[in-house]
C-alpha cells in the first residue's frame, strides 16, 4: 500500500477527518442515486451510459474522500483508473451504440431483449 | 483294401489268443509272467523303482494312497534344442497360410505347406522318440529343454518370491506319446483335408488350413510345455482354434452359435485352470512341473497342509477337464462342435483336443495322492473323477443310441469313449486311460473321416434314415470297410485294440477294493453293450440293407460355402448333383461323389494304425513290456498308476478271464440288438421306436434320447434365461435409473433452481439493473440491520 | 529433456499450423505434426535412461524450468510414464489416419483438436508438479469435449456435456485433496505454498490415518471418475457411444489411462493409510464393475456401448489388482493400462471403419460382416481375442499378473506381500474370464459371422452427417478396409502379439515402477496384520476425529 506514511510528509495512520467528508459522501451517494435511477427509468441507450458514467464519478468522488481521510494515496490511484476504465468504457459502448442503432434504427434499449430465455 | 482290414483281424485275434492262454490256466508262475508282460513288473524289477513299494501299500489303504512318491529329477539338455522346430515348423505355416488367407490365394497351396510342415514334426517326433526314448527308458529322467523367456518374475530373493513362467519343454513319456500321435494324426487328416476342403479353394481354404496349423502349434505347446501357465497358453490356442473352426462355415448361424457355444463351455472350464494354477503356485512356489512333482514327492500325507487350498486343487483341475475333454456337467458343446468341417471333428474334436484333458489329469496325477491333499480327499477327488468320467461315458453312450445324424452319433460316442477314460484315471490306472486316448484317436479319427467321406459323397447327407447300402455302392466299399473297422473298434469287439485298452480300465475298477469304484465298472461294462448297439446301429443303417441315397442340401447348402457345393468343378459327374439341391431330392439326377486318392489313401492308413494300435498289447507278451505303459511309466501319471497291473478277482473268479467273457457276451448282446433292429428287421425297429413314442411311460426313452435328455434347455432354463434377464435389468437400471434417474436428478438440480429465478431475466437491460440495485438494496438492508441491533460488535 | 518439453510444444505448434493451413491440408498437417512428435518420443525412449531403475528420470523432484503463479514447472517422468507417453505418441497418429476419410467438415479444427489434446496428455504424463498435472489434466477435457460436440453422432450435446461435467467435477475434487495437501504442508512446515509430487508424497505419508482417509477419497474418488469406477461411470458409455472414431480411440486408450495413472502416481503413494482403509471399498466397487458391467455388456446391441462397458469392467480389474499392493498385482495392473489402450483402442478402430461404411453400430442392423470385409474381420476378431485376454496376445499377461495378484494379496500367502484381498475377490474377479468370453463371442457371432446383415434403407438419416456420406454409399459397394486403415490397426496388432509372446521387456520395465509404488504399503499391511481386528474405515474416521490435533501436534 503506497501511504503518505511512507512518503514520510504525514504522521503515519492519523486519519485526518476532515468536516466536509460527510458532505463529500453524501454528494457521491446523491449522484449514484441520480445515475441509478436514470438509468433504471430511462430507455434510451445514450442516455443509459451517461447514467452510469455518473455512478461511475459518484465511486470516484466516495474513493477521494476516503482517500483524503486515511491519508492515503490509493483512492486517488482508483479514481486514475476508474477514469482510464471509463474512457475505454466510452469508447467501446459509444461504438456498440453506434452499431446497434445502424441495426434497428432505434436507440431504445428495449429493443435488445434477445438475453431473455 | 478290405482284405487288409480282415488280414489285421486275424492276426489280431491269434495274437491276442496267444497272450491270454496262460491266464485261464490260473498258474502263479504264468500269472507272475503276465503281470510281468502287461506291467510295471518288468521295469520295476530292474531299476529297483520304488514303484514296488507302492504295491505293498496299496492291499491295505485306500485306493489313493499309493505309497511313497518318487519323480526322477528331470535332466535339462540343450542338445535338443532343435525341438523348438516342432513348434516352430507349423507356426511357418500359420504365417504362411494367414497371409495366403489375407491376400486371398487361391490355390492348393495352404494345404501343401500344412502338410509338409506337419510331416516335418512328425518327422521331428519320430527322431525325438528314437533319441531320447531309450535314455527316458532307461534312466526315468525327463528332459526339459529351455526355448524363450515369458513370464517370468522376481520381487524378491524367497522361495515365493518369483514367479517362473517360461516357455520351455517337458519331455516325457506322456508328452512323448502325445507328440508322436499327434503330429502324425494331423499330418494324416491335413492331408484328408486337402482334398475334402477342395470345394473351398476360393473361400475359405486357407483360412481353415491357417486354424489347423495354429491348432497343431497349440496342441504342441499344451503337451511339450514344462510349466502349467504354457500348458494354459496351449489349452487356450487349441480352444481358440476349436472356435475358429467349429465356426468355418461362419454363414451359418448354427455353426457360429456352436462355436461360441464351445469357447464359453471351454472357458468355464479354463477358469478351473486358471484358478488351480494360482492354488498351485500358492502352495508349492512354482509351476514348474519338474520342481512340483519333486515338491510334492518331498511331502508326506501326515504333513499335508493347506486345507481347502489345496484340497481345491484337483477339482478346479477336473473342472479344467470336463470343458476341454466335454465331461460331466460341461459335455453339451461336443455335439455341437460337429458344425466344423468333418476332418476338424476327426482332428480336434475326436483324436487329440478332447484328449487334452486326460493328458492334463495323467500329467498332474500326483495331486490326486494323499501327499499333495490328504488321505480323505485324494480318495474323493479320485471317485469324483471316476464317477464323472463313468456317467459321462454312460450319458453320452444313452444319447447316441437316439440320433440319427451320424455325426452326431461319433460326437456322442466321442464324449462317452473321452468318459472312459477319465473313469480309467479315476479308478486308478492312468496307463488305461492313456492307452485309451491312443487306440481311440485312431479309430475315432477314422470314424470321422469315413463319414466325412460319406457326407462329402451325399451333398452333405448326415440323416442315416435317408441312406442306406452303401456297402453296394460303387467307390464307397473301401469307405463302408473302414467303418465297419471303426464301429468295431468303437463297440470294442474282443481282441480289437480298443478292447484291450478298454479292458484295462474296466479290469481296474472291477478288481478295485473300492466298491464304488467297483459300480463303475459295471457301469462301465454296462455302457460298451450299448456302444456296441449305437455303433452298428449306425453301420447296418449305412451300409446293409437297399441302396438308398438322398443327397442332403440341408447343410452348409445355401451359401454355396458348403462343403460340397462347390464340387462342380470337379472332374466327377457332380455339376449335375448339386444343379439343385431342393429339386434333385429324388430324381435320378443325383450321383453320389466317391472319395478321391487322398482320402482313400488316409482312410486306409487310419485303419491300419487302428489296428497297430493294438500291437503294444499283442506285443506285450514276446517283449516283456506293453510299449504305452512304458511311457506312461516314465511319466508323472506313474505314481497314480502303480496298483494298475495287481488285479484281484472278479465274481470270485480269476479277472481276466472273466472280463473277457462279461466283456465279449455284452458287445455280442449288444452287436446282435443292432443287428435285429437295423439290418435284419428294419421294420421292428422302426415298429419298435413308434409303438415306445406312443406309449405314455416309455415316450421320455426315445425322446430324452434324441434330445440329449434336455440337458442344453435345462442349462438354459436355469442358467442361461435368468441370467440375461439380470443382465437386461442391470443394463436398464444402469441406463434409466443411475443414468436416467439417479444422474439427470442431480443434473436437472440447478435448472430447477435456475427456473425459479427466471422471471427476473426479462432480457431487458433496465430489468437486470433494477435486479442488481435490489439485491444492493438488500444487502445494505442487512448490514442497516445489523448494525442497529448490534449483532456486529 | 528438451525432448520432453518439445513433447509438449510440438503439438501445440502443430495444432496452430494445423488451424493456419487450409482445409484439404489440414489431415496432412495434423499427420506429419503427429508424426514428428512420435519421432521426438521415440528419441525420447532412447534418451531415457531410468528404463529398468523405477527412479525417477531426471531426478525425483523433477526439472524446475520455471515458477509462475506458485506453480513450478517441472518435469520429469518414469518408466510407466514413458510407457504411456509412447501409446500415446502411437495412438494419436493411429486414430488420426482412421479419421482420414470419416471426417469431411471443419478438418482443421479436428485434427488441431487431437494435437491440443495430445500436448495436454504429454503434460499430465510428464508433470511432476500437481497443478502441472491438473492443467494437462483438465485441458484433454477441453478438445475432447469439442470433438465429442461438433464431430459426434446424434446425442453428441448430451454426450458432451455429461462427459464434461463428469470429469471436471472429478478432477475438482481430486484438486480438493492435492490444495489440502499443499496447504497442509506449508503450514506445518511454514514455507511457500508448494505442488512438487516429491514435496506433497513425502508430506502426505506422515498425516495420521484418519486424515489420509479423506485425503485418499478426495483424490482417488476424483479420478475414479475418470477410471471409471461404477456409480459414476455412466458417462463413458454416453461418449463412447455418440464420439467420433478416432475421439473413442483416444479416450480410451489415453485419456481414462490418465485416471488410473493419476491413481498410481498421486492416490496410492500420498496417502497410504487413507488408500489401505478405502481399498475394501473400492475393491468392492471394482469387482461390482467387472461383474455388473460385463453382464451389461452382453446385452447390449451398440457395439460401441458394448466396448465402452467392457472397458469399464476392465479397468475395474485394473484398479482392483493395484488395490492389492503387491508387486504382481501392480504390475499387472500397470500393464493393463497399455494393453487395454492397445486391445480396446483397436476395437474401436475396427467399430469406426465399420461405421464409417454402414453408418450404424447396431448389431442387429448389421452383421455377417466376415463375407463384405474379410480382412476387417480378421482385424476385429484379433483385437476382440486380445480383449478376452487369450493366452499369448497380450491382455493374457496383464490379467493373469492382476489376478494372481489379488490372489495372493491374502494374509497367509508367503509372497512378502501380505494384502487385505485374497482368493475371494480373484474368484469373483475370474469369472470375468467366463463373462469377457460371453459378451465378447456375442458380438462376434452378431456382427463378424453369420448370415450377412447389411441397413437396406438409406443410412443414417437422422445423422447430421450424412450429408456428406449419403451418396456413396448407395452407388457403391462396401468395400474391405484399405491400406490407410490397416496402417492405422497394424501398429497396435503389432504390439499386442509382441507383449503377449515377449513381455519380458516391458514387465522388466514395469517392475521397479510397480516395487516402488508397492512399498510403503508392505509395512502397512503387516501392521495390520499384527492387530487385528482392523478398525473399519467409518470407525477409524469417527475415532480420529478427536485426535488430529493431537497427532498433528506429534508430527511438528
Amino acid at each position: 500500500m503506497i501511504t503518505l506514511a511512507s512518503m514520510g510528509s504525514v504522521a503515519p495512520l492519523t486519519p485526518a477527518m476532515p468536516a466536509n467528508i460527510q458532505v463529500t459522501l453524501a454528494l457521491a451517494i446523491i449522484l449514484f442515486a441520480i445515475g441509478l435511477v436514470g438509468f433504471l427509468t430511462r430507455r434510451n441507450m445514450i442516455l443509459m451510459f451517461l447514467s452510469t458514467e455518473l455512478m461511475f464519478q459518484a465511486a470516484a468522488l466516495a474513493f477521494v474522500a476516503f482517500g483524503r481521510m486515511w491519508m492515503d494515496l490509493s483512492g486517488q490511484l482508483m479514481v486514475i483508473f476508474i477514469l482510464t476504465v471509463a474512457a475505454a468504457e466510452a469508447a467501446l459502448a459509444l461504438g456498440l451504440v453506434v452499431l446497434l442503432y445502424r441495426r434497428k434504427e432505434t436507440l431504445s434499449s428495449e429493443a435488445w431483449a434477445e438475453l431473455k430465455e | 483294401m478290405s482284405t487288409v482290414a480282415i488280414i489285421a483281424l486275424a492276426s489280431a485275434f491269434v495274437t491276442h489268443a496267444t497272450a491270454h492262454t496262460p491266464t485261464a490256466s490260473m498258474e502263479p508262475a504264468l500269472l507272475t509272467t503276465l503281470a510281468l508282460a502287461l506291467g510295471d513288473g518288468a521295469i520295476a524289477a530292474a531299476d529297483g523303482h520304488a514303484v514296488d513299494a507302492a504295491h505293498a501299500v496299496h492291499s491295505t489303504s485306500g485306493y489313493a494312497d499309493v505309497g511313497p512318491l518318487h519323480f526322477v529329477k528331470a535332466v535339462a539338455n540343450t542338445d535338443f534344442a532343435w525341438l523348438k522346430w516342432m513348434l516352430l515348423a507349423p507356426l511357418v505355416s500359420v504365417i504362411l497360410c494367414g497371409a495366403m488367407a489375407m491376400f486371398k490365394v487361391k490355390g492348393r497351396l495352404p494345404a501343401l505347406f500344412t502338410v509338409a510342415t506337419f510331416g516335418l514334426s512328425t518327422a521331428m517326433a519320430i527322431a525325438l522318440y528314437f533319441q531320447f526314448g531309450p535314455t527316458l527308458f532307461a534312466t526315468h529322467a525327463p528332459l526339459t529343454v529351455p526355448f524363450m523367456d515369458w513370464l517370468s518374475l522376481t520381487w524378491g530373493p524367497g522361495p515365493f518370491q518369483s514367479f517362473t513362467a517360461n516357455l520351455g519343454f517337458y519331455i516325457d513319456g506322456i508328452s512323448m506319446l502325445w507328440m508322436l500321435f499327434v503330429t502324425v494324426l494331423a499330418t494324416l487328416i491335413a492331408l484328408y483335408a486337402s482334398e475334402y476342403m477342395e470345394s473351398d479353394l476360393k473361400a475359405g481354404y486357407a483360412r481353415f488350413f491357417f486354424a489347423v496349423s495354429l491348432f497343431v502349434t497349440s496342441m504342441l505347446i499344451l503337451v511339450m510345455s514344462d510349466n502349467l501357465v504354457g500348458l494354459y497358453l496351449g489349452w487356450e490356442g487349441v480352444g481358440l482354434c476349436s472356435y475358429m473352426l467349429i465356426g468355418y462355415y461362419a454363414t451359418q448361424p448354427g455353426a457360429t452359435a456352436a462355436a461360441k457355444k464351445a469357447f464359453i463351455m471351454n472357458r468355464i472350464g479354463d477358469l478351473g485352470l486358471a484358478l488351480a494354477i494360482f492354488l498351485i503356485w500358492t502352495n508349492y512356489g512354482t509351476v514348474q512341473y519338474d520342481s512340483l512333482f519333486q515338491a510334492i514327492a518331498g511331502s508326506t500325507s501326515e504333513a499335508v497342509q493347506g486345507g481347502w487350498s489345496k484340497a481345491a486343487i484337483p477339482f478346479l483341475l477336473l473342472l479344467a477337464v470336463c470343458g476341454k475333454s466335454a465331461q460331466g456337467p460341461l459335455f453339451t458343446w461336443l455335439p455341437d462342435a460337429m458344425w466344423g468341417p468333418t476332418p476338424v471333428s476327426a482332428l480336434i474334436h475326436a483324436a487329440t483336443m478332447v484328449t487334452a484333458g486326460i493328458y492334463l489329469l495323467a500329467r498332474m496325477a500326483p495331486f490326486y495322492t494323499v501327499q499333495a491333499i490328504g488321505p480323505e480327499w485324494a480318495e474323493t477327488a479320485l471317485l469324483t473323477v471316476g464317477w464323472i468320467g463313468c456317467f459321462t461315458a454312460f450319458i453320452g453312450a444313452t444319447i447316441a443310441c437316439g440320433q440319427f445324424d451320424y455325426k452326431r452319433v461319433f460326437a456322442y460316442s466321442t464324449i462317452s469313449s473321452l468318459g472312459y477314460m477319465v473313469m480309467g484315471l479315476g479308478v486308478g490306472t492312468a496307463f488305461g486311460g492313456v492307452y485309451y486316448v491312443f487306440t481311440h484317436a485312431w479309430f475315432k479319427a477314422l470314424l470321422f473321416l469315413t463319414a466325412g467321406a460319406v457326407m462329402h459323397g451325399m451333398a452333405g447327407q448326415v440323416d442315416f434314415r435317408k441312406l442306406g447300402g452303401l456297402l453296394r455302392v460303387p467307390g464307397f466299399r473301401l469307405t463302408m470297410i473302414c467303418m465297419l473297422l471303426g464301429c468295431l473298434w468303437l463297440a470294442t469287439a474282443p481282441f480289437s485294440a480298443a478292447a484291450e485298452s478298454k479292458d484295462i480300465i474296466l479290469l481296474t475298477a472291477l478288481t478295485s477294493h473300492v466298491q464304488q469304484v467297483q459300480w463303475m465298472g459295471w457301469i462301465g461294462v454296462l455302457t460298451a453293450g450299448i456302444t456296441a448297439y449305437y455303433a452298428f446301429r449306425v453301420w447296418f443303417r449305412l451300409a446293409l440293407g437297399p441302396v438308398k441315397i438322398e443327397p442332403g442340401a440341408d447343410q452348409h447348402a445355401d451359401h454355396g460355402h458348403d462343403d460340397h457345393a462347390g464340387h462342380a468343378d470337379h472332374a466327377h459327374g457332380g455339376a449335375d448333383a448339386h444343379a439343385g439341391h431342393g429339386a434333385a431330392h429324388g430324381g435320378g439326377a443325383f450321383h453320389p461323389h466317391a472319395p478321391g486318392f487322398r482320402i482313400s489313401l488316409v482312410l486306409t492308413l487310419l485303419a491300419i494304425g487302428s489296428v497297430l494300435a493294438g500291437l503294444p498289447s499283442y506285443l506285450a507278451h514276446s517283449q516283456g513290456f506293453n510299449w504305452i505303459q512304458r511311457f506312461v511309466q516314465n511319466s508323472s501319471a506313474w505314481m497314480r498308476a502303480g496298483n494298475s497291473e495287481e488285479h484281484g478277482q472278479i465274481l470270485g473268479r480269476d479277472a481276466h478271464s472273466t472280463l473277457f467273457i462279461i466283456a465279449t457276451t455284452v458287445v455280442v448282446a449288444g452287436f446282435l440288438l443292432a443287428w435285429i433292429l437295423h439290418a435284419k428287421n428294419r421294420a421292428l425297429g422302426d415298429r419298435l421306436r413308434a409303438s415306445m413314442l406312443n406309449t405314455t411311460g416309455l415316450k421320455w426313452i426315445p425322446l430324452g434320447s434324441e434330445h440329449g435328455w434336455y440337458v442344453d434347455q435345462f442349462y438354459n432354463a436355469i442358467i442361461g434365461v435368468p441370467a440375461w434377464l439380470g443382465a437386461q435389468l442391470l443394463a436398464f437400471t444402469d441406463r434409466f435409473v443411475i443414468d436416467g434417474v439417479i444422474v439427470a436428478a442431480i443434473g436437472r438440480f440447478p435448472g430447477f433452481v435456475a427456473r425459479v429465478f427466471q422471471p427476473l431475466y426479462t432480457g431487458t437491460v433496465q430489468s437486470y439493473a433494477l435486479t442488481m440495485a435490489g439485491g444492493i438494496g438488500l444487502i445494505v438492508a442487512w448490514v442497516v440491520w445489523v448494525w442497529l441491533s448490534g449483532g456486529a460488535s | 529433456m528438451t525432448l520432453a518439453v518439445l513433447l509438449i510444444v510440438l503439438p501445440l505448434i502443430g495444432a496452430v499450423l494445423c488451424l493456419g493451413v487450409s482445409e484439404r491440408a489440414a489431415k496432412t498437417v495434423g499427420l506429419i505434426a503427429s508424426l514428428v512428435v512420435l519421432a521426438a518420443a521415440t528419441l525420447l525412449a532412447f534418451e531415457f535412461p531410468a528404463w529398468t531403475t523405477g527412479t525417477f528420470w531426471p531426478n525425483e523432484e523433477g526439472w524446475k524450468l520455471f515458477t509462475a503463479f506458485g506453480v513450478e514447472f517441472r518435469l520429469g517422468t518414469d518408466a510407466v510414464g514413458m510407457l504411456l507417453i509412447i501409446l500415446t505418441a502411437v495412438l494419436i497418429p493411429c486414430s488420426m489416419l482412421v479419421s482420414f476419410s470419416a471426417i469431411t467438415q471443419r478438418q482443421r479444427g479436428f485434427y488441431a483438436q487431437f494435437l491440443f489434446m495430445e500436448s495436454a496428455v504429454m503434460l499430465a504424463f510428464l508433470a511432476r508438479d500437481v497443478i502441472l498435472f491438473y492443467i494437462g489434466y483438465e485441458f484433454t477435457l477441453v478438445p475432447l469435449f469439442l470433438i465429442v460436440a461438433i464431430w459426434g453422432g446424434q446425442d453428441r450435446r448430451p454426450a458432451a456435456i455429461k462427459l464434461w461435467v463428469y470429469s471436471f467435477v472429478g478432477s475438482v475434487i481430486s484438486l480438493v485433496g492435492f490444495i489440502y495437501l499443499a496447504a497442509g504442508h506449508a503450514t506445518d512446515t511454514g514455507t511457500p505454498i508448494n505442488f512438487s509430487v516429491q514435496t506433497l508424497v513425502e508430506y502426505g505419508q506422515t498425516l495420521p490415518a484418519s486424515t489420509q482417509w479423506w485425503v485418499f477419497l478426495a483424490i482417488m474418488g476424483g479420478f475414479a471418475v475418470k477410471v471409471p469406477f461404477v456409480p459414476v461411470h455412466s458417462w463413458l458409455p454416453l461418449a463412447h457411444g455418440e464420439a467420433p472414431t478416432a475421439g473413442s480411440v483416444v479416450l480410451a486408450g489415453v485419456v481414462i489411462k490418465i485416471g488410473q495413472y493419476g491413481a498410481l502416481r498421486f492416490a496410492f503413494p500420498m496417502a497410504p493409510e487413507g488408500a489401505l482403509a478405502l481399498a475394501p471399498f473400492f475393491a468392492a466397487l471394482a469387482l461390482i464393475g467387472i461383474l455388473g458391467m460385463s453382464l451389461v455388456c452382453w446385452v447390449q446391441n451398440d457395439v460401441k456401448r458394448l466396448v465402452a462397458y467392457s472397458s469399464i469392467a476392465h479397468m475395474g480389474l485394473a484398479l482392483l489388482a493395484m488395490f492389492a499392493f503387491n508387486v504382481v498385482g501392480m504390475e499387472g495392473g500397470i500393464l493393463y493400462m497399455v494393453n487395454h489402450g492397445l486391445s480396446t483402442a483397436g476395437m474401436f478402430m475396427c467399430i469406426g471403419i465399420m461405421y464409417e461404411r454402414y453408418h450404424t453400430k447396431d448389431m442387429e442392423v448389421v452383421g455377417g460382416l466376415m463375407q463384405r470385409m474379410p480382412v476387417w474381420s480378421v482385424f476385429m476378431v484379433f483385437f476382440a481375442m486380445a480383449s478376452l485376454a487369450l493366452p499369448g496376445l497380450n491382455g493374457f499377461v496383464s490379467e493373469f499378473l492382476c489376478l494372481m495378484g489379488i490372489y495372493t494379496a491374502d494374509a497367509g500367502m508367503k509372497t512378502g506381500f501380505p494384502g487385505i484381498l485374497g482368493p475371494t475377490y480373484a474368484f469373483l474377479a475370474a469369472l470375468a474370464l467366463i463373462l469377457g468370453a460371453l459378451y465378447v463371442l456375442r458380438m462376434l457371432q452378431k456382427f463378424v459371422f453369420g448370415p450377412l446383415r447389411e441397413p437396406s434403407h438409406g443410412h443414417g438419416g437422422h445423422d447430421s452427417h450424412s450429408a456428406h456420406g449419403h451418396g456413396n454409399h448407395a452407388a457403391h459397394a462396401i468395400q474391405d478396409v484399405n491400406f490407410r486403415e490397416i496402417l492405422a490397426m497394424a501398429p497396435l496388432a503389432i504390439a499386442c502379439i509382441v507383449i503377449g509372446v515377449w513381455p519380458k521387456p516391458i514387465l522388466n520395465v514395469i517392475e521397479p515402477c510397480a516395487a516402488s509404488a508397492v512399498a510403503p504399503y508392505v509395512k502397512l499391511i503387516e501392521r495390520d496384520l499384527a492387530n487385528p481386528p482392523r478398525a473399519t474405515a467409518d470407525e477409524s474416521a469417527t475415532k480420529t476425529t478427536a485426535a488430529p490435533a493431537a497427532d498433528k501436534g506429534a508430527i511438528q
